[in-house]
């Protein structure tokens, strides 16, 4: 305690933590009723004003989850999409944020340079004749159409060649002296230096995909081959005013993981985003 | 071209020891470039290609020249959704800006562990959640009988209506939803960028007599440029391309008052099948972005600090 000193600037400075503690409680709100309302007994459930804490919690939406969605299957769906695109596109990203960033070759500029200038293309643009494509190739409502396009992630190559430009060059070419390739110095030498880069863009990465609703909302039509968020919109038009608190279980189920994963990556995750917007 | 020319004498005059690069070169950045020409390029010039047909998907496409360009500027729903588009952007950029830098001011204090960790934490996991599920919570949150919004405004003496029903108020909702969704991205970004500011040059300001507002005005801000042009540049491409909270909360309604330029390309493509139409304006789309993207970076000459 410093009583005595607690002045007017101190007293200024908890006023402010205050508001700032208010503000992050209204903006947890919405979550938190989130919760509260998918842990309720449907009576309980949307009484005004609201019961922020359940008595006592049920698990009983939950269970009715999968009567409404075909639920594990999106979310088997969901996981594989994003683990195949986590995967796929750390993998593309990494060899060619090497080559542009450790390799000589003609045209390695201006290749890099298009690249980048392809960051303003809007996804709008390419959906329509991508999915021609897709139809061309029978792959429409199939997992193929969501991740074989996010394979090549641009701002990753970029990422990943700035974090391996900061690398001391020393390393790889006392490898090459060894006698060693490049694939053996990018997979020993550079990637496991680069760790908390990849890390960050594939917690990113991953995020991004699990969460995605335009691109697979476009593709997918089956319920049986939607992800979790197009199987969540589906259910909105299907439940016809049907139980609402089952459908708050559902989101929750969604939600749940990828604050939870958050939580443990928090450091990572902050880096990350707070870069792209150092790096720029 | 000069450079590309110069490059091709360099590259024949190459050692065998330099061209021992090219082929991993060329293999390593095979992968990236043969999906990017796949999924990117070829499908940015068949939509130009397309803008020039009238297509169903099914019959044999009919060549329209600019029939498509000609419709877009007298469709009064084009127009429309690209007003709609520019209030929402700019409305955006406005809230995303402003308020974030005050929290990355507010968080960017001595204050203790846990109130810091509990107010970025706060602000954050909105950022974390699909627009899918953001979008059917708020619906909750906002619904006329039993919504959180509506119960607690109108506690406080407030004026409620069905906001998204209202053609006054469905935008400025959709507005205030993604705020929630996005600013814990824009305040990280801030925040990041304010801490980069080195702290000798505020101890030198202040020595030199300048006040609290003066060495924000004269030290943080400048020095913070760089990261505020890109926060905005990055909230106004994102906000350009909204689309997910008018298809599940309001369908482009009530009478097409939260129509998007996204919106309504894809009702056009992928609902009433004129895709020769829709890639036409998802040009408009790509030229805006462009031309706005470029405005910025012109004005930015003026204030950002490089």
């Amino acid at each position: 305690m410093n009583g005595p000193a607690l002045n007017g600037v101190a007293l200024k400075g908890r006023l402010l933590d205050l508001v700032l503690v208010l503000g992050g409680l209204l903006m947890i709100a919405p979550l938190v009723w989130l919760i509260v309302t998918a842990l309720s007994q449907p009576i309980d459930a949307f009484q005004l004003p609201p019961r922020w804490i359940p008595r006592p919690p049920t698990l009983e939406n939950f269970q009715q989850v999968p009567d409404l969605i075909p639920f594990a299957r999106m979310a088997w769906n969901s996981l594989q999409i994003a683990l195949i695109t986590t995967a796929g596109s750390l993998l593309t990203s990494a060899l060619a944020a090497y080559a542009f960033s450790r390799l000589r070759f003609p045209g390695r500029d201006q290749i890099f340079l298009v690249l980048l200038a392809a960051l303003v293309v809007p996804v709008q643009l390419t959906v329509v004749p991508v999915f021609i494509l897709m139809r061309w190739l029978h792959l429409v409502d199939t997992s193929v159409a969501i991740w074989l396009p996010a394979l090549v992630n641009v701002f990753g190559i970029f990422f990943l060649r700035q974090y391996i430009a900061s690398i001391p060059r020393e390393l790889d070419e006392a490898a090459i002296m060894d006698g060693a390739g490049h694939f053996w110095i990018l997979f020993r030498v550079i990637l496991p230096l680069a760790r908390p880069g990849l890390t960050a863009l594939g917690i990113f990465v991953f995020e991004a995909s699990w969460n995605n609703f335009f691109w697979p909302y476009i593709f997918l039509s089956s319920p049986e081959k939607m992800t979790l968020p197009v199987g969540l919109v589906s259910l909105q038009g299907a439940m016809g005013g049907g139980p609402a608190v089952v459908l708050f279980a559902a989101i929750t189920l969604v939600v749940l993981p990828i604050l939870v994963l958050f939580l443990i990556f928090q450091r990572s995750f902050i880096a990350s985003i707070a870069s792209t917007g150092l790096r720029a | 071209m000069a450079t590309a020319v110069a490059e091709l004498q360099a590259a024949k005059q190459a050692t065998p020891q330099q061209r021992r690069d090219w082929l991993p070169g060329y293999l390593f950045i095979g992968p990236a470039v043969l999906l990017f020409l796949v999924f990117v390029a070829a499908p940015l010039v068949a939509a130009f290609g397309l803008s020039l047909f009238h297509w169903d998907l099914l019959s044999t496409p009919e060549f329209a020249g600019l029939d498509n360009f000609r419709q877009l500027v007298t469709d009064e729903a084009t127009i429309r959704a690209v007003i709609n588009t520019f209030v929402f952007a700019t409305a955006s950029v406005v809230t995303h800006i402003g308020i974030g830098m005050l929290l990355a001011l507010g968080v960017h204090r001595t204050m203790t562990r846990g109130t810091k960790y509990f107010v970025r934490t706060a602000y954050f996991f909105p950022f974390l959640v699909s627009w899918a599920a953001v979008a059917l919570i708020w619906k909750y949150v906002l619904d006329p009988s039993f919504g959180l919004a509506t119960h607690y405004l109108s506690s406080l003496g407030l004026p409620v209506t069905n906001w998204l029903a209202s053609p006054t108020w469905a935008l400025p909702t959709l507005i205030v939803v993604d705020w929630w969704h996005t600013i814990g991205y824009t305040f990280i970004i801030l925040l990041a960028g304010l801490q980069t500011v080195p702290a000798q040059l505020h101890e030198a300001a202040r020595v030199d007599g300048a006040n609290a507002w003066w060495r924000f005005w004269s030290v943080t801000l400048p020095v913070m440029s760089p990261t505020i042009f890109f926060a905005t540049v990055i909230t106004f491409i994102g906000a350009f391309q909204i689309f997910d909270p008018m298809l599940i909360m309001t369908n482009g309604g009530p009478d097409g008052a939260t129509q998007s330029i996204v919106m309504y390309t894809y009702e056009k493509g992928f609902q009433s099948f004129e895709v020769g139409y829709a890639a036409a304006l998802s040009l408009v789309l790509f030229l805006v972005i462009m031309i706005a993207t470029g405005l910025q970076f012109r004005l930015s000459r003026r204030w950002v600090h490089q």
